[in-house]
């Protein structure tokens, strides 16, 4: 039988084998160190974040629009799809409308972007993922690596930990947090190192109402750059808002915690294109298939009427409630599956600048994505994720409702 | 042996090293916590097939989050295996702590004091045969990023045997 050991009699075992092992030299604070210090120190460290992370969403915003603007809205607008719908023009109609899209597109004297009317499985439905989100995901995973591997995201949290102490969580709420903005799936399994279960649920909570991830943000900044802007400052207030409500109304602890800052390192380009593309791939594999099935459904729904009779029949609560024209109708049904494709999916040319600025509200808060979802099945309880379907389904009235108010007050 | 545990503290090269050793490609980053989920992978040691397993960091064995809990039931459930602690060598006391811990549950156990680079920067020495001496496992020193030392680790990990507490007592008082 092996002797056990107390904890301070393990520490002093450890303490005197550290003292005839380890010889610490003298050391001489190098300019990583003064690095260090400057960006922990809230004087200097919150401008220093600041511009970091406006450094890093410019380039997320040039390297989209480059791929996007630049390629694929040519190539899918202009060659793709009439070159498709000349092609498929002799399937039957049903198929047509599944495959290609609305025929619209193709009339004489059609205004708008083919990219987004058609609607079809192998037009807009490969317009999206290929021609815009892959490119918004590819840099976000990279930037994010970046901020992962050089050491910088611990010191980020290091700045924020009084304020995420207000929420119930602490300042490695932080990182979680940027993860999800690459992908919500990822970000909420990071949530596992919060140390007990109230912090969990509150994180996950805010994660699947309140954070977009990166596909999202990629259709968001092609579709409605102008109001990226309002649509962060809103959901950042009903993170900060709901999370301090949260952290008041659910029972459990909230302890402080000694957080293990690591030296900042240089990151190896190996690893970041390995992370990179490892991301980039699930995207590829898991999410395409979705946005396709996404564009099918939609689709038939059109094709069979079905989707004329779903839209009447919540016209009458999407206008009363949240102010948003019945034609949002397809967009919030896909929402489920995918947030990107919802986006795409929005009537945008057929509403007001604010109804568009509700709906991409709405669809950010009201239901996790489809993967978010059967991730929240396994890391939370049946308790806790009652309380987070109450909490979105509140979340959606609350917000949705106080937005109208603050619309029609407005006059807008 | 059939069975290789990564185990040590969050943040101290566990899945830089499981990828050397498994060709895998668990992420990496430069925070503690990245992993919070096993990976598992298997290397050849002299024709022998044997598994390793990228473990979640883990301060000790009494678990503070969930990370840790799959740490913990990780190394409950593998009883056979051989557990290779990961240690950061600029932090060495931290990392014995949880060594010893592993040591008194009766694992076979060899110690690698990784980011040897890191402890050189700010001139630490770690007199590794003397640690080998009083521990009575095998103490290999590693750069798991430049993978230096790898294959010292790999070729010594048959020498990882249980020892008891009481034996790596009797040796520090001895001195």
């Amino acid at each position: 039988m092996e002797r056990a050991l107390t904890v301070d009699q393990r520490w002093d075992l450890v303490d005197r084998i550290a003292k005839e092992t380890v010889e610490v030299g003298a050391y001489k604070p190098t300019l990583k160190d003064a690095l260090a210090g400057i960006t922990v120190n809230p004087w200097t460290g919150i401008p220093f974040a600041i511009a970091v992370l406006y450094g890093f969403w410019t380039f997320f915003g040039e390297f989209a629009g480059l791929f996007t603007d630049g390629f694929f809205v040519r190539i899918f607008g202009t060659h793709w799809i009439p070159f498709l719908g000349e092609k498929l023009a002799g399937l039957p109609d049903w198929a047509f409308t599944i495959l290609v899209g609305d025929k619209a597109v193709f009339a004489e004297g059609f205004v708008g972007d083919p990219c987004f009317a058609a609607g079809g499985v192998l037009t807009t439905g490969l317009f999206m993922p290929f021609g815009i989100v892959l490119w918004a995901v590819l840099a976000l995973f990279f930037v994010l690596a970046i901020l992962e591997d050089t050491g910088y995201l611990p010191r980020l949290a290091v700045l924020i930990d009084t304020v995420m102490h207000k929420i119930g969580l602490h300042g490695f709420a932080i990182v979680p947090t940027l993860i999800s903005l690459g992908c919500n799936v990822p970000g909420v399994t990071a949530a596992r190192t919060l140390e007990t279960r109230k912090q969990r649920f509150i994180m996950i909570a805010l994660l699947g109402v309140f954070v977009p991830c990166g596909a999202q943000i990629g259709m968001m900044e092609e579709l409605v750059p102008g109001m990226i802007g309002w649509v962060f400052l809103t959901l950042a207030i009903g993170y900060f808002v709901f999370g301090w409500v949260l952290n008041k109304i659910w029972p459990g602890e909230s302890p402080e915690i000694l957080m293990d800052v690591p030296p900042y390192r240089a990151p190896q380009w190996s690893n970041i294109l390995r992370k990179t593309w490892m991301r980039t791939r699930h995207f590829l594999f898991v999410a395409v298939p979705f946005v396709l099935l996404g564009c099918a459904i939609v689709m038939v729904l059109y094709a069979t009427g079905a989707m004329d009779a779903i839209a009447s029949g919540l016209e009458g609560l999407l206008a009363s409630v949240f102010g948003v024209p019945a034609s949002a109708t397809p967009s919030l049904m896909v929402g489920f599956l995918r947030k990107d494709l919802a986006i795409g999916l929005l009537p945008i040319g057929a509403m007001t600048n604010y109804q568009v600025f509700k709906s991409v509200i709405l669809l950010s808060i009201y239901f996790p994505c489809l993967a978010t979802f059967a991730l929240l099945l396994r890391e939370l309880n049946w308790k806790e994720i009652l309380a987070t379907l109450g909490f979105l389904v509140a979340m959606v009235f609350v917000f949705g409702g106080v937005l109208n108010l603050i619309g029609m007050a407005g006059g807008w | 042996m059939n069975k290789v545990l990564l185990m040590g503290q969050a943040n101290v090269g566990k899945s830089v090293l499981f990828n050397h050793l498994a060709g895998a490609a668990a992420t990496v980053s430069n925070y503690p916590g990245t992993t919070v989920d096993f990976d598992k992978g298997h290397m050849m040691i002299e024709g022998e097939r044997v598994e390793v397993v990228d473990v979640p960091g883990a301060f000790s064995l009494d678990p503070k989050d969930r990370a840790e809990e799959v740490a913990v039931r990780m190394l409950e459930e593998e009883k056979g295996a051989t557990v290779v602690c990961v240690i950061d060598s600029s932090k060495v006391e931290r990392g014995l702590y949880l060594a010893l811990e592993l040591i008194e549950k009766g694992y076979p156990v060899m110690i690698d004091l990784n980011m040897a680079d890191v402890a050189k920067d700010v001139n630490i020495k770690v007199d590794t045969k003397r640690l080998e001496d009083i521990l009575g496992v095998p103490v290999v020193t590693t750069v798991a990023t430049r993978g230096e030392g790898l294959k010292e680790l790999v070729s010594r990990m048959k020498e990882a045997k249980p020892v008891e507490t009481g034996k790596i007592i009797e040796k520090v008082e001895a001195s």
